[in-house]
């Protein structure tokens, strides 16, 4: 088996795979119709504002194992159809920003200040169309460099690292984590700490559950689900639902200017963008690669990187932030080339970066067979990994989501423009509802919906305070991986209590995870001067 | 509240809590220190992952009390710990009413049945869901709108029944809340 057999392998199982349909005699595979059902979902949830794409992921995850059930055959449907939300949203994002100046998703928010200047100038549809061409270049770029990067990359991985420095390598993502997201390192920490606290209740090696207070609840420990949906949906639904109850403007009805003009995308406007996706696509990329950075620190850059380009170069022409298409460009760019990038880190390393991956991780952690991280990539010639074959048959469902994108998507994110009339307050209570009743069919017991409003209450308090749930949530899902290897690592080593700084490459692991840390401490600490 | 005593609460909170966890709950309610020894082979006990948990807590405590000046540090108001209570309200009523409502009309409609020999017939398999279910959605409608409306009732019906058709009928093996309990 060479690796082009694998590639070819992973291609076949995504075209040949089980039958849904069969279209003038061709069979159609299911998992092409599924990734193309969650592209269409995702540009719809990601054009309604208060709706996001990890919200439509976490709450379809529990039906799409149910439909699919747990076999092999199960992980290309139901990871594709996930793949399109995740892609899909991040196109819809940009619809209600640019038509009724509200961003769908948190990273278009930039798209607002020069695609709805364009919407009022009447030139709606051109916007929508730069913001279509922008966000699929960047899109399929960045998944072109999660190709070539996460197989090269788990080969080092496997190949160098043992396990004392793959232990290290857990606690410097955490440590990173933890610096970079939100305002305050010390919140990060906080937030890291009580979810790696959530996830080591009811576990542990003894046969006494530990830390469950001799409680048969606690015994059990907490479901990945209610914690995950509880921390990161219910909390953003019970913010977003007291945002509504004290804001009143949420009932401010939506306005459309009229539009003239030429509405088409020519070659000249397209090589007039071309360099400013260029270059929000290499720091979407580049910043996506990193766990735990976002898609809007990537819109933002991409946007701060353009607008210097622009003012230099074009001084006589729209400047940003009044309505010119390559400020459209700049932040569609950037924002979706975090997408495919975000992916590196979860398919080499196993380690998710943001709230799509995390639920990318959850369904492969459901369905079973497929355990994202280094072992994935290993090009074994005798015999076939099916682990690698599923690898390349992702990349195909990314590709094939891009090439949805390349054809459909501009034409349904046209149309998603509806999805801006969809009454917020009348959506949230619904999502609630949607997301608890998922969680009891998972787990078929009141105690995980419990569990769940106390995780989202949690979630709600950390985004009150200034606190990021995302670590929460990255240690939760990281914490057993990161116990398991410490105690191999420990006694892997002769029971050496330095394991973590014997290795050269081990202790610079743990000096750059201090590093981030002190270094985000002195940057907050900096602020009030 | 200001930013800063925000902080200083938040920060005072966590260290207090980190020393709870590592000097009470980890090494009294876990099976094996920190440090394990069977058969003169040492291993990792369980109470070490959660004292570095701790840690965590306390040192990022510690550094929220340091960086507790810094700007863009929002802080816990009196409305929000309304807002929640009434929030827990809504959803303790609206779950109770759905654990509840199924066994008590089947008690009154049909007394010579337990609720839980009917927890997967319809309709009483789904007397509960649709009564909780439809209660919470237009509860939490009502309470944004300001009044209680006819179309936020028909709303939140449909929601419910939507929710059915989406969870119970095209899967034999999923329970609806809350026939897995009953």
């Amino acid at each position: 088996m060479g690796v082009g057999d694998y590639i070819w392998m992973g291609i076949l199982a995504v075209f040949q795979g089980p039958e849904a349909f069969s279209l003038f005699g061709i069979a159609v595979s299911i998992t092409i119709v599924m990734v193309l059902a969650g592209f269409l979902l995702g540009i719809m949830v990601g054009a309604t504002p208060g709706l996001a794409g990890p919200m439509a992921m976490a709450i379809a995850l529990p039906i799409l194992i149910s439909a699919f059930g747990f076999s092999p055959d199960a992980l290309l449907p139901v990871m594709g159809f996930l793949i399109g939300v995740m892609k899909g949203a991040t196109v819809g994002g940009a619809v209600p920003a640019i038509l009724f100046n509200t961003p769908g998703t948190p990273d278009a928010y930039m798209t607002t200040l020069d695609g709805h200047p364009m919407t009022r100038a009447g030139q709606a549809k051109k916007a929508l169309k730069l913001a279509h061409v922008s966000s699929a270049s960047g899109d399929t770029f960045s998944d072109i460099v999660l190709i070539l990067c996460a197989p090269f990359l788990a080969v080092l991985v496997e190949r160098y690292l043992d396990l004392p420095e793959k232990a290290a390598l857990l606690i410097l993502s955490l440590g990173f984590i933890a610096s970079v997201i939100g305002n305050s390192v010390g919140k990060g920490l906080i937030s890291m700490g009580l979810g790696l606290l959530a996830v080591y209740i009811g576990t542990g090696e003894d046969f006494y559950p530990r830390l469950s207070l001799g409680t048969q609840t606690l015994a059990q420990g907490f479901p990945v689900a209610t914690a995950v949906l509880g921390v990161l949906i219910l909390g953003e639904v019970f913010k977003s639902l007291e945002d509504l109850w004290y804001d009143a403007r949420a009932n401010k009805p939506v306005t459309e200017p009229a539009q003239s003009g030429d509405q088409r995308l020519h070659w000249a406007d397209i090589r007039r963008i071309a360099p400013y996706i260029a270059r929000s696509a290499v720091i979407g990329t580049a910043i996506g690669a990193l766990p735990g950075i976002g898609s809007t620190l990537a819109a933002t850059l991409g946007y701060a990187s353009g607008a210097r380009r622009h003012a230099k170069r074009r001084p006589d022409a729209v400047q940003f932030g009044k309505g010119a298409p390559e400020g459209i460009a700049a932040t569609e760019a950037a924002n979706s080339s975090v997408s495919g990038a975000n992916l590196i880190p979860v398919l080499s390393l196993g380690i998710p970066g943001n709230a799509a991956a995390v639920f990318l991780i959850l369904a492969t952690e459901s369905i079973g067979g497929f355990n994202p991280g280094p072992g994935v990539f290993r090009f074994t010639t005798e015999s076939v990994n099916p682990e690698l074959v599923a690898a390349f048959g992702l990349f195909t469902t990314m590709m094939l989501a891009n090439a949805f994108n390349w054809t459909i998507g501009g034409v349904f994110m046209r149309v998603a423009g509806v999805m801006v009339r969809a009454p917020k307050h009348i959506l949230l209570p619904i999502v609630l509802m949607l997301t608890l009743t998922a969680i009891y069919v998972q787990e078929a017991r009141m105690s995980a919906i419990w569990f769940a409003i106390g995780f989202g209450i949690l979630g709600y308090l950390m985004r009150r305070v200034g606190m990021s749930p995302l670590p929460f949530v990255i240690a939760f899902i990281l914490g057993g991986k990161l116990e398991d290897t410490a105690r191999q690592a420990f006694a892997a080593t002769g029971s050496d209590p330095w394991f973590l700084f014997t290795s050269p490459v081990a202790a610079l692991f743990m000096a750059l995870a201090v590093g981030f840390v002190a270094l985000s401490l002195r940057r907050h600490r900096k602020g009030p001067q | 509240m200001k930013p800063a005593r925000a902080n200083l609460y938040l920060s005072l909170g966590c260290v207090g809590f980190a020393l709870l966890l590592a000097f009470v709950w980890a090494p009294m309610d876990s099976g094996t220190g920190l440090i394990h020894k069977v058969r003169r082979q040492v291993s990792i006990g369980d109470a070490l992952a959660p004292t570095l948990a701790a840690i965590m807590i306390g040192a990022g405590g510690v550094m929220v009390f340091l960086e507790r000046r810094a700007p863009d540090q929002p802080g816990l108001t009196r409305g929000n710990l309304v807002f929640l209570l009434r929030f827990l309200a809504i959803m303790a009523v609206g779950f109770a009413l759905m654990r509840w409502s199924g066994p008590m009309l089947v008690a009154v409609l049909n007394g010579d049945q337990d609720y839980r020999a009917l927890r997967d017939t319809a309709p009483w398999k789904y007397i509960g869901f649709f009564i909780g279910g439809t209660g919470i959605i237009v509860t939490l409608i009502a309470s944004t709108e300001g009044r209680l409306s006819l179309r936020a009732v028909m709303i939140a019906i449909a929601a419910t029944l939507a929710l059915i058709a989406l969870y119970d009928l095209p899967f034999d093996d999923l329970l609806l809340p809350p026939n897995g309990d009953v």
